[in-house]
């Protein structure tokens, strides 16, 4: 019965051409490395399935931003999952990243014909980052406050721009709830749609290209 | 006839299938782990019932005429989540003999719009879709499904006092 869903549904829309593509496609022979990339992608989606959750419940004003985070973890059912799975998912995303880059630094495996998919990667490993730091403000507790404080300032340090750098981070000369309403806007709708499209881009040329084998001496 | 081989039955599941199934199976086993707590993470607060049951203090039982419900209005707390409304409750409170006390609440039991006591009429009334309850809340005309919802009554001290919540 499934399978003939599936014939009806593949008549209409090919999606088996598709599925072959991505998933059955030929691969080298590789090593566990390659699975660094995947692991990211499989981060990135418990982020977003998490992150979206969390949105059910926060609100991103300083007179609530804290209550709110506080009523999610201790009050709500699992709510405590799903913002630690949020939390160290972030740290994960971090360290896989970079782990996945590494790889792909000492396979050589970013040159041609696989430049551009470096280049999206290095963008991804930034909006990554900006993930963390927005991401950081919103408990708006102590900690977030102050690493956002002692953040921004370091922004701000830039030579000639700087402070004007600075400014626009914070909504104005002070951290505020204009800088906690804008790092929820970055954390929420700009940085994931960039995310998205990027990661569109790099894995389009990941099954585009093929991925590389594992180098050999002399070569 | 299956017996030439005795150990082919395991060797049958090819190592495609078996990545295959062992894929789905951990796939299906992550798929549970997140969208169970999930589920319940998103229906947990519309399942906790406002358990606390209070006496509220409405005002002085002299006030009530006989016979004709009477509209309170208090001003009550009410937090839900992290957040602390105030809440105005209105009831009417109706007595017939000076000692016995019934109180409805204004709150139609069609939609949810408030009901008004008019004097002339001696009914109530709800202006979102004509309904009508009786002076004792009972339903006369129109679309609610029920009377009007009634609050337990106490009288201490000439001080008027229904049970709220639960």
């Amino acid at each position: 019965m499934g399978s003939r869903i599936g014939i009806w549904i593949d008549e209409r829309a090919g999606w088996r051409s598709v599925w072959g593509a991505i998933f059955l496609r030929k691969i080298p022979k590789v090593n566990w490395f390659y699975t660094l990339g995947s692991a990211t992608l499989f981060t990135a989606m418990l982020q977003m399935i998490t992150g979206i959750l969390l949105t059910i419940y926060y609100v991103p004003t300083p007179d609530q931003a804290y209550e709110s985070v506080q009523y999610i973890t201790t009050q709500l059912p699992m709510g405590w999952l799903i913002r630690g799975l949020h939390h160290w998912g972030a740290s994960a995303m971090v360290i896989l990243s970079v782990l996945h880059m590494l790889r792909v630094i000492f396979y050589g495996a970013y040159k041609f014909p696989r430049e551009i998919t470096w280049f999206t990667g290095v963008i991804l490993l930034i909006v990554v980052i900006g993930f963390g730091f927005t991401g950081y403000l919103l408990p708006w507790d102590q900690k977030a406050f102050w690493a956002t404080t002692v953040g921004t300032r370091i922004a701000g340090v830039a030579p000639l721009v700087g402070d004007t750098i600075l400014k626009v981070m914070r909504g104005g000369e002070e951290l505020s709830a204009i800088t906690l309403v804008r790092f929820f806007g970055v954390h929420v709708w700009v940085l994931p749609i960039t995310l998205l499209i990027l990661m569109g881009i790099h894995l389009y040329l990941v099954i585009r290209n093929g991925i590389s084998a594992i180098p050999t001496k002399g070569k | 006839m299956e017996e030439q081989k005795p150990t082919e039955g395991q060797a049958s599941i090819s190592r495609r299938n078996f990545l295959a199934i062992g894929t789905l199976s951990i796939g299906g086993v992550i798929g549970v782990g997140i969208g169970l707590p999930s589920l319940v993470y998103l229906v947990g607060p519309s399942l906790q019932a406002n358990a606390v049951q209070e006496w509220i203090r409405i005002g002085s039982a002299s006030k009530v005429e006989i016979g004709v419900p009477t509209l309170y209005k208090v001003k009550t707390e009410r937090r839900v989540g992290w957040n602390v409304t105030e809440e105005e409750l209105a009831v009417y409170v109706l007595t017939e003999n000076g000692s016995d006390f019934t109180a409805v609440s204004n709150i139609c039991t069609h939609l949810g719009c408030r009901v008004r006591w008019i004097d002339g009429k001696d009914q109530f009334f709800c202006p979102c879709h004509n309904a009508v309850f009786a002076k004792n809340g009972e339903v006369v005309a129109g679309p609610p499904p029920k009377p009007l919802e009634k609050y337990p009554v106490k009288v201490e001290n000439d001080q008027l006092y229904i049970l709220v919540g639960g």
